[in-house]
């Protein structure tokens, strides 16, 4: 069963106030190792340097989007496998099903609970202790 | 960790940045500037109020800017177009939500209705289009009909997870070996390390032997081999490396993943039949409930999604190529640092003045570190004065949404046009900037700018322009309004002054003199009283508002081309370059900005004139001539007025006046202490200054000293000397 405490887990939003948001989330189900990104780009120079066991990204973000990022990560010989959720608006099903082809894990619709958060989460890594 | 408030505090500061991408955007689009990329930007930056907003339970911005986002995704994708007529709506749209913004900011309740013309423009927008794949309103957190099934990951197959699997669950790697003499000086056995790779699985290992030279020419201790070596193995990378730990310095080494493309385990997505809306049903993709293409080779897949992901979104909006890294800081924070610094400046300046009271034996070095010190002193306040700053972006920005709204209000076709957004000046100037702008450009578009029939009369295009542009000029930030409407119209002014008693009945003014009237307290020359200027406010509080600034204000107006108001104003409100003057016992700080010259004039270029201390002839022109004793009420230490020097000072409106003080003591940074809490204001009296002796020393206001001068009837005191010159 995952623990939460030991999970590395990258948070990608251009904005500072869903990224502190999903943090607080993340810390209320147990998280501790938690990481930021701005955009894709710099998820990706986290990835290279940093092994992460969860990202979750949203979609819309100027430099490199979610769905570029997903693709990058899909792509990337030490990252490939990592669980992504996907961050969407909500009625963005087009967008659902473009990251469902490109390897996403999940996704999650704003705004969110830390409990749906956790479900999402738990749909991908196991029922977390 | 970060509260609530302090979240929602940064949200709403987004906002603002995303607003004014939104307008930006939108207002580049409308005159043609705008690419792919803008409305890209002016998406994302709506998406992201929506986003915050949702997290934040701002349920009608949500609403709100959902309609707005789906017309602007109509326009990305192309199954809408940007008419004018459409961008119009959307312009309203960006009012509409900034209107929304500051609302939900400041906690209001929002009507129901608010905002619903423009709402229901937007829907319009989006029928045009032909219902834009979604009916407004928003779907649940779970999509109907999209049966997502998520993706379970093992976590513990994730550590030992980074061995690149091909299509056989083994990874290929292609090595090249190159050992340097190094490595076999240090008595390194290549053979050792390929036969440790061996061990790691299947190995080619293929020995390029063409650098081999004759056996009589080999030296024992030249590597002469080198190798290719393709290797099958299930072990990650890094075991792969570890094998060449003890030579990595010592030969020319590649790995190269040479896996072939695998597969990535793709999610099942199956739509449902029922409630597949259009647009997704047109995707191609839909049809594969079972297993998505397969992913092109991880390798060729990363370089070109980190250049350019897919063609989607290139580069960062309005924010330019890659994003500096920022951080947000309270201003409290900064103000301290500030106030520091101007501590720092008056204990400098302290320091300096004890040194020069020391022997030259041993001032001599500790002038020059004190030098060095000055210079370090100043870089920091430069330093900490760019953190405050901000472009001035953040007031003009406000500025199209007015054009828009006056010029609707008084049927007048208005561009706004501005230029260097970028510049950047101290907060706290920006903050007091935004009332003045918006009073010259509200008289611009209502007074300024013809109706469409009267410059079509005028030969002039049907649409007026106004430009507002910023820019740094010595030292200052030098913001101009400038439009193409019909100027000032001098003699309605100087009539309306007559009348007001502003100007004798007999004053020659030239046409600039006239036209600087419209500033004068009590002037207001719209005949009518419309909602949107005269408001009982003139531009004479403008003009106070800037000089409250220590900034300057200057009208220039040509008579059916235009007029055009500069700003000229102090980068910082905390410290000033200033003038150290002496008057009697007293010292005085003037700002430099104010100072056009200083001179010791002599007996022959003063001139009497009755009624007046004298005139100083300064090239060809008059200066009237002021005693600072006289004004501020001490006594001229100075007996012989030949030492006495005039400094000629310039009030802003063109003006000048030559102020007689004893002594120029120099130059100095001075930080600027506000008196105006402890005595309220004094006139001719702008602040006061801590001078590096300790003692307190006031900072003269420059402009209001001439107008003192020219309401205080000259002494008897004086008037007996002005009989003579004051400086014979």
């Amino acid at each position: 069963m995952p623990v939460p405490g030991a999970i590395k887990v990258l948070v990608v939003d251009d904005q500072n106030s869903v990224r502190q948001m999903t943090r607080m989330a993340l810390e209320e189900i147990g998280f501790r190792h938690i990481h930021e990104a701005e955009n894709g780009v710099q998820a990706m120079e986290t990835a290279a340097v940093q092994p992460l066991d969860l990202i979750i990204s949203d979609y819309n973000m100027p430099e490199m989007d979610g769905l570029g990022l997903l693709r990058a990560v899909r792509g990337h010989p030490v990252a490939r496998k990592v669980p992504f959720i996907m961050l969407t608006g909500r009625g963005d099903r087009e967008l659902v099903v473009k990251a469902a082809q490109a390897g996403v894990n999940n996704y999650l619709v704003k705004p969110f609970t830390s409990a749906i958060l956790r479900d999402k989460i738990e749909a991908v890594i196991g029922k977390l202790s | 960790m970060a509260s609530l408030d302090d979240l929602k505090k940064t949200f709403f500061d987004e906002c603002d940045e995303a607003m004014q991408q939104i307008e930006i955007g939108l207002t580049d689009i409308r005159s043609g500037e705008g690419n792919d990329e803008t409305i890209n930007a002016v998406f994302r930056g709506v998406h992201s109020v929506k986003g915050g907003a949702g997290i934040f339970g701002f349920e009608q911005l949500v609403g709100f800017a959902h309609v707005f986002e789906t017309v602007l995704d109509g326009l990305r994708n192309g199954s809408l177009t940007a008419t004018p007529d459409n961008l119009d709506v959307l312009l309203s749209a960006s009012d509409v939500l900034s209107d929304l913004v500051q609302m939900s900011r400041g906690g209001e309740t929002i009507a129901e209705g608010f905002g619903a013309e423009v709402r229901s423009g937007l829907e319009q927008i989006i029928e045009q289009g032909g219902g834009g794949g979604d009916d407004g309103d928003i779907a649940p957190a779970e999509f109907d009909g999209l049966d997502f099934m998520p993706v379970a990951v093992n976590l513990d197959d994730l550590g030992a997870e980074d061995a690149p699997v091909g299509g056989d669950g083994r990874g290929v790697y292609k090595i090249v070996f190159r050992p340097k003499p190094e490595m076999l000086k240090k008595a390194n056995e290549p053979l050792y390390v390929l036969r440790e790779l061996r061990k790691l699985g299947e190995a080619e290992i293929e020995a390029n032997s063409d650098d081999l030279p004759a056996l009589t020419d080999i030296e024992v201790d030249v590597p002469y081999l080198w190798w290719t070596i393709t290797l099958r193995t299930e072990e990650p990378r890094a075991k792969v490396e570890e094998v060449f730990e003890f030579v990595m310095g010592d030969c020319d080494l590649s790995i190269e993943n040479d896996t072939p493309p695998a597969a990535v385990a793709a999610p099942q997505v199956v739509i449902a039949d029922t409630a597949m809306p259009e647009a997704v049903a047109a995707l191609p993709v839909i049809e594969a409930p079972s297993v998505a293409p397969a992913m092109p080779a991880p390798r060729a897949e990363i370089k070109p999604a980190m250049a350019k992901p897919e063609g989607e979104q290139g580069g960062g909006g309005g924010r330019g190529k890659p994003a500096a890294t920022t951080t947000r800081i309270e201003l409290d924070r900064i103000d301290r640092v500030v106030n520091m610094v101007g501590e720092l400046v008056i204990s400098q300046a302290m320091l300096g003045q004890i040194v020069q009271d020391l022997p030259e034996s041993t001032s001599m070095r500790l002038i020059q570190i004190l030098d060095e010190v000055a210079h370090h002193t100043r870089e920091l306040k430069d330093s900490v004065m760019s953190m405050r700053a901000q472009p001035v972006g953040s007031v003009f920005q406000r500025m199209p949404r007015l054009v828009r709204e006056v010029a609707a209000k008084t049927h007048k076709k208005v561009r706004l046009e501005t230029h260097g957004e970028t510049t950047e000046v101290d907060r706290s100037i920006i903050e007091r900037l935004g009332d003045p702008l918006t009073h010259i450009i509200r008289n611009s578009v209502d007074h300024g700018v013809e109706s469409p029939s009267a410059r079509i009369a005028a030969g002039k295009p049907e649409e007026g322009v106004i430009r507002l542009s910023a820019e740094h000029r010595g030292g200052r930030i030098v913001i101009e309004i400038k439009d193409d409407g019909a100027g000032v119209n001098s003699e309605r002014v100087l009539k309306i002054a007559r009348e007001k008693g502003l100007v004798g009945p007999d004053a020659q003014l030239t046409e600039d003199e006239i036209n600087n009237l419209i500033m004068m307290p009590g002037f207001s020359t719209a005949e009518v009283i419309s909602d949107i200027s005269g408001r009982g406010v003139g531009m004479d509080v403008v003009r106070s508002n800037i000089q409250d600034l220590g900034g300057r204000i200057t009208l220039k107006s040509v008579r059916g081309q235009g007029m055009t108001i500069q700003l000229a104003l102090p980068l910082t409100l905390a410290v000033m370059d200033g003038m150290v003057i002496k008057v009697g016992t007293q010292t005085y700080v003037m700002p430099l900005s104010a100072i056009v010259e200083c001179l010791r004039p002599s007996r022959g270029e003063i001139s009497a004139l009755i009624g007046t201390h004298g005139m100083l002839q300064l090239r060809g022109e008059f200066v009237p001539i002021i005693l600072l004793s006289d004004l501020l009420g001490v006594d001229s230490a100075s007996g012989s007025n030949s030492e006495r020097v005039v400094i000629v000072t310039d009030n802003g409106d063109g003006s000048r006046i030559g102020l007689v003080v004893d002594e120029l003591l120099g130059h100095q940074q001075v930080v600027i202490k506000s008196i105006e809490e402890s005595y309220g204001a004094v006139p001719g009296i702008a602040a006061a200054t801590i001078l590096g002796n300790g003692r307190v020393a006031f900072i003269l206001d420059v402009e209001k000293l001439a107008e003192l001068a020219a309401q205080t009837p000259i002494t008897n005191h004086a008037t007996s000397r002005a009989a003579q010159p004051a400086l014979n």
